[in-house]
């Protein structure tokens, strides 16, 4: 060993020592856990917002960092965003993404960088589904309109419309077909010939015209159920009868709870299904990405049908759902509750 | 009939007996009163019960909306504007300011004309745009439509009449057995039916849609009358959004978009000539009576509500080629 070869060993080791005395011994404290969150991005829809508030501030409570970007309902933003999420290297990504056509694109980006994703509602291989179990959903609101079937009509409708939303895929077979199933569950001995579909889209413009010819199609209906894919295509339904004097021959159950509240309720929808959107940021932390932060990742559940975390759905009749506080009173209820709360422990009036 | 046209002959000279004795604009009136006749004939003879009067409202009720839009885009049409392809968005937006305002606790009356006179100033803008720019109507309607429907759907989800309002227990109601809303809009087509070729400004649209050249010629101003079409046309779909509102229900930015092609269909099969200055308003009932009585004989014939939109695109193109034919028709 020469002398300049132990000269700058000393020096080193000095270095190191005053290094040491300066950070008083302690080890450089390791970076907190980044969540990265992509919400919806229609400035219009609250709960979207709301869902980025409460992730927010349940990340905040565990000490991590958040970063927040909007998808602006707009596929090139959901993969302009995937790529700074990856910039910004975060840990973890919880997508809401309505434009599910890229989310192929946001898998292969965000698998390649080895970033566990979280996605609401849609499901995309590769990312854990947290989301509504749909089927559910449809036969705890059929079920609940086969009671008032029950209890008004002896089981005995002259007519079961099914508004249908095809263009939602395997979601409306699963909520429109689950509240047909729900009902026959209650009233399994109504004949084949009163079931009737139509097209409605979701949205109760498309809804009431297909509906009323439907209806002027059937004159002598007089005791009428209607199910469908969600609130607007059944209300669609109810105002064709309306619209043909036939209102107090139908009752409808909706789904997504989006009629059921306010004080613009049409008196003729008997309940909805609330899913509580906007807090599904609990799901997604309590099995997801809490595990993911403690170095334990959960084992791959990208299925709708077997989900990583499954949100329960919440059958409510007009009456229940009067009760029900509007959702930013839900927020700030749900961010004191203790934590892994649910919106569904906390505000269902039929808990399962 | 009031039919009209200034470019092209409406002598019915050298068309047999019949054509001769006729006044213009009657063979499209004959055809479509006979084809409408049949389809109830047809549809009553299937089914006994196809006569009602629960399928008369519900052929009525669909004729309301698309009735005005029908008038509003004839007009376009017969002044050379070929078509306003922005309808979707500027219905949906005067709908939804009527919501809004009444759900703000606004009078009836005022809300009414504040959805009226938004369809007014959405078809001003799209006037300046196409004289100011020099463009062409139909890809700037087109491109007004888009923009419209994006920025509504950055501005609000869903809007809704309140249910209490007096104008929902008015979209909800009929007079003499019909609905109420289908009342003005047959009242605006015989109105728009008579002005157009007996007033000044009518015959100015008629002329500039027949030979914009020749009407410069004679001192008409083409981009006056482009703004006071698109102007007109607009306040008259911003009605069609007051009885939207009236009767819907909730919607959406994009609920809209459903009457754009029974709307054009309905002014081809009317007769209104896509190249300008031909036209009946008049004509209107009849196609648009047609065309509201197909869906709903349709679901009679166990049909699913999916096949309305195959049958209203054959309709469409059936249409078209008409119009194609009525044009080469008028050349020789």
């Amino acid at each position: 060993m020469t002398n300049r070869t132990v000269r700058r060993a000393v020096a080193t080791l000095a270095t190191v020592a005053v290094a040491a005395a300066l950070t008083g011994g302690a080890t450089v404290p390791a970076q907190a856990f980044k969540l990265g969150m992509a919400v919806g991005g229609l400035p219009a829809l609250d709960w979207m917002k709301a869902q980025g508030d409460v992730a927010n501030a349940l990340a905040k409570r565990r000490g991590w960092d958040y970063v927040e970007l909007s998808n602006n309902n707009d596929a090139a933003t959901a993969v302009k965003n995937a790529d700074i999420f990856i910039q910004d290297k975060v840990d973890a990504v919880i997508e809401f993404n309505g434009q599910p056509s890229v989310n192929p694109v946001l898998a292969q980006k965000l698998g390649a960088a080895h970033i566990p994703v979280v996605t609401y509602d849609i499901a995309q291989k590769g990312f854990y589904f947290v989301g509504i179990d749909n089927q559910a959903a449809g036969i705890a609101g059929g079920k609940a309109l086969g009671e008032i079937a029950k209890a008004k009509w002896n089981c005995q409708p002259d007519l079961v419309l099914s508004s249908e939303g095809a263009g939602a895929g395997i979601v409306n077979t699963w909520r429109t077909g689950g509240m047909r199933d729900g009902l026959k569950q209650v009233c399994p001995d109504i004949p084949a010939d009163k079931w009737i579909s139509f097209e409605g889209n979701g949205q109760a413009a498309v809804a009431l015209p297909a509906a009323r010819d439907v209806l002027a199609a059937h004159p002598d209906a007089k005791k009428i159920l209607v199910v469908g894919l969600n609130d607007g295509g059944v209300l669609g339904a109810i105002q064709a009868a309306e619209q043909l004097g036939r209102a107090d021959d139908i009752i409808g159950w909706g789904q997504d709870g989006s009629y059921i509240t306010g004080n613009n309720v049409d008196p003729h929808l008997a309940g909805s299904v609330f899913y509580f959107l906007e807090g599904y940021a609990v799901y997604a932390l309590r099995d997801v990405i809490d595990k993911i932060a403690a170095g334990n990742p959960p084992p791959m559940k990208d299925d709708a049908g077997d989900p990583a975390s499954r949100v329960e759905p919440c059958p409510v009749s007009a009456a229940e759902a009067a009760k029900i506080p509007d959702m930013p009173e839900r927020v700030k209820q749900l961010l004191a509750a203790p934590a892994g709360t649910t919106e569904y422990e906390l505000f269902c009036p039929k808990k399962g | 009939m009031s039919d009209v046209a200034t470019s092209a002959p409406t002598s019915s000279a050298g068309r047999g007996s019949l054509g001769a004795s006729l006044p213009a604009g009657s063979g499209t009136a004959i055809v479509l009163l006979g084809a409408w006749l049949l389809l109830i004939v047809v549809s009553g003879l299937h089914r006994g019960d196809f006569l009602s009067h629960q399928t008369l409202l519900a052929v009525t009720f669909t004729m309301a909306v698309t009735g005005v839009l029908a008038v509003a885009q004839a007009l376009v049409g017969i002044s050379g504007g070929i078509l306003d392809l922005s309808q979707p968005t500027s219905l949906i937006l005067s709908a939804a300011v009527v919501s809004h305002y009444l759900e703000a606790g606004m009078p009836v009356p005022v809300a009414v004309l504040l959805g009226i006179a938004v369809g007014a100033a959405w078809g001003l803008f799209n006037a300046v745009v196409i004289v100011v720019g020099k463009l062409n109507p139909i890809i700037v309607t087109l491109g007004t439509n888009f923009i419209g429907q994006a920025v509504m759907l950055l501005v609000y989800q869903n809007a809704q009449a309140p249910i209490s309002s007096p104008l929902t227990a008015f979209g909800q109601s009929y007079f003499l057995g019909l609905p109420n809303i289908w009342w003005p809009m047959v009242i605006l087509v015989l109105v728009v039916g008579y002005l157009l070729p007996r007033t000044r400004y009518g015959r100015h649209a008629i002329a500039v849609g027949g030979n914009r050249f020749a009407a410069q010629a004679r001192g008409i101003s083409l981009k006056k009358t482009r703004y006071a079409i698109f102007t007109i046309s607009g306040g008259i779909v911003g009605a069609a959004g007051v009885l939207f509102a009236a009767s819907s229900g909730p919607f959406g930015p994009s609920a809209g978009s459903t009457y754009q092609l029974p709307v054009i269909a309905a002014v081809i099969l009317a007769g209104v000539s896509l190249a300008g200055g031909r036209g009946s308003i008049w004509m209107i009932l009849l196609s648009i009576g047609f065309l509201s009585t197909v869906p709903t004989s349709l679901v009679f014939f166990g049909f699913s509500s999916n096949w309305q939109a195959v049958f209203q695109g054959l309709v469409l193109i059936v249409a078209v080629a008409i119009d194609g034919w009525r044009a080469k028709r008028l050349q020789r």
